[in-house]
């Protein structure tokens, strides 16, 4: 067991995600950096899908009340095991009783924590993602124990990461064009990608909205499917970025959507972080 | 060959949807759900998802070659054109229209001009059709609310409508499958849980199928209410 002391600002049990039940209305969910989620769990020899905790801006304060190895990544909260500053991207020997204490981010905006094994609350829809209306609560708001693996790690065989940490400050997203992208007039899409766009204080776990308007012509569509990385805008203009606990449709036309490595990115990105859309020629 | 009627959009390495171009209705839902049918049985597709217009397609692997797809959703309108089928079950949705669950009852039926009594038995007496499953996870977007009963949404939305509530706001109405922000007039609440998160199949409803509202009262209402807690109801497509 763990048991969450304090729990942050916003943390959460996150894995893989869920997929097969979008056509029911429910949201992928999951890590949002999945990078760095696959990397923690890759650490310590996990299994790719195992559960670990998703920590935002400002981590918790945990007690283990059992022996095991632990892995931080993501971006850089200072992290001390008992008082001591440890490593991210490494595996880390965790004895009963130890506190570990995560701060306030450095850079990037989301850390993880992966525990040898993983954690094991139940699956629900399988997953164990937390996400509201499927799970009980959408994150961890009190003082909560949480079960996890036995450790059966052994750390001279542990996946040691060469290059692991990411520049969080690069500015550009790669997109590929939306469904409704032909909709846009030259000038639009000019205006598109010459915007040095901000990141507004409204973003989350379902979208990060944008400050800057994007003038347009377009109508609203008739609700169709939407994924995490597509980019709405609506009709005054604001733009939205769906992440991973967003709605399964929406009504907004859609005009652009993110790869993957760059919706990874944009999960790190902080209120006031500039960015900018590059058009990939194809989907390749 | 027929025109093709749909268009294809690639969204990224794993995933593309099909829309069509003509407006919502029963026979483009037929034909959409023909398509879902066939392609959901594909060893190749990992899980579609309806809208209005559109089909989104998941895939298990990278997608190698969109103009294969190309040809076999050519060869798909050919071949599922001429039969429209599905009729789908029917779904009696228990409704307690009492002002103690229907807030705006009252205040829609004058702004509607019309009783209170005439507001319930049009809405309880519409056959509705299920167009697919968006919005909250067992979100039913519902087809064929009846002209007298539209009326544009709140204009500020309520932070908190609870579970089961049954709305009104457009040319739509349906059922809020948990608690959740929301600007529909709310007429009424079911004891019904329209979504189940411990089940494998988590909406008893599906696209296709039709949906009506069956009014009952305070007292059917707590009954079935202590039969869900009990885990000792379930619902059942009427024949």
């Amino acid at each position: 067991m763990i048991e969450i002391i304090q729990y942050g600002i916003y943390t959460s049990i996150q894995d893989m995600g869920r997929f097969n039940y979008q056509s029911y209305g429910v949201p992928v969910s999951g890590a949002l950096d999945q990078r760095a989620y696959r990397i923690a769990n890759q650490i310590l020899n996990n299994s790719l899908t195992s559960a670990v905790l998703e920590f935002t801006i400002k981590g918790p304060k945990i007690r283990f009340h059992q022996n095991t190895f632990i892995a931080l990544t993501g971006a850089k909260m200072k992290a001390k095991l008992n008082g001591v500053e440890v490593d991210y991207y490494a595996p880390i020997k965790v004895n009963e009783g130890s506190i570990l204490e995560i701060g306030i981010i450095q850079n990037g905006c989301r850390t993880y924590l992966a525990v040898c094994g993983g954690i094991k609350t139940e699956k629900i829809l399988e997953s164990r993602s937390q996400f509201k209306g499927v799970t009980i609560n959408d994150r961890i708001f009190k003082k909560t124990l949480l079960p996890i693996d036995n450790p059966i790690f052994n750390p001279s065989k542990g996946a040691r990461m060469i290059s692991p940490s990411q520049d969080y400050s690069q500015m550009e997203l790669e997109v590929y064009t939306g469904p409704e992208f032909y909709k846009l007039s030259k000038i639009e899409k000019e205006n598109l990608f010459s915007t040095l766009f901000t990141i507004s204080k409204f973003n989350n776990r379902m979208a990060v909205r944008l400050k800057e308007k994007f003038k347009n012509e377009m109508s609203e569509i008739w609700t169709a499917p939407v994924i995490p990385g597509i980019v709405q805008c609506t009709s005054d203009g604001s733009l939205i970025i769906l992440m991973r606990d967003a709605q399964v449709t929406g009504g907004y036309p859609r005009i652009l959507q993110l790869n993957n490595s760059s919706l990874n990115l944009l999960s790190q990105k902080n209120t006031e972080d500039k960015i900018r859309f590059k058009l990939l020629s194809r989907i390749d | 060959m027929s025109r093709r009627i749909f268009r294809t959009v690639p969204l990224h390495k794993k995933a593309f949807l099909v829309e069509w171009e003509q407006k919502p209705s029963d026979k483009l839902l037929e034909i959409i759900l023909s398509f879902k049918s066939a392609i959901d049985k594909d060893y190749k597709v990992s899980r579609t998802v309806m809208g209005y217009q559109s089909l989104l397609i998941h895939m298990k692997e990278e997608i190698q070659d969109m103009s294969l797809w190309n040809e076999y959703l050519n060869e798909l309108q050919i071949k599922i054109q001429p039969k429209i089928i599905d009729k789908g079950k029917i779904w009696k949705i228990p409704v307690c229209y009492d002002n103690i669950f229907a807030p705006d009852l009252i205040p829609l039926a004058k702004s509607l001009k019309i009783e209170v009594e005439e507001l319930i038995q049009i809405h309880s007496e519409t056959k509705y059709r299920v167009y697919f499953i968006g919005f909250l996870p067992g979100f039913l977007y519902l087809n064929g609310l009846d002209k007298r009963l539209h009326f544009p949404r709140k204009k500020n939305p309520q932070l908190k409508v609870p579970k089961g509530a049954i709305g009104i706001g457009g040319k739509q109405t349906g059922v809020y499958p948990n608690e959740s922000p929301g600007g529909w007039h709310l007429i009424g609440k079911t004891p019904i849980s329209l979504f189940d998160a411990k089940q494998k199949k988590p909406c008893f409803a599906s696209p296709g199928d039709w949906v009506s509202f069956e009014p009952i009262d305070k007292r059917k209402y707590h009954e079935l209410k202590r039969k869900i807690q009990k885990d000792n109801f379930k619902m059942l497509p009427n024949q």
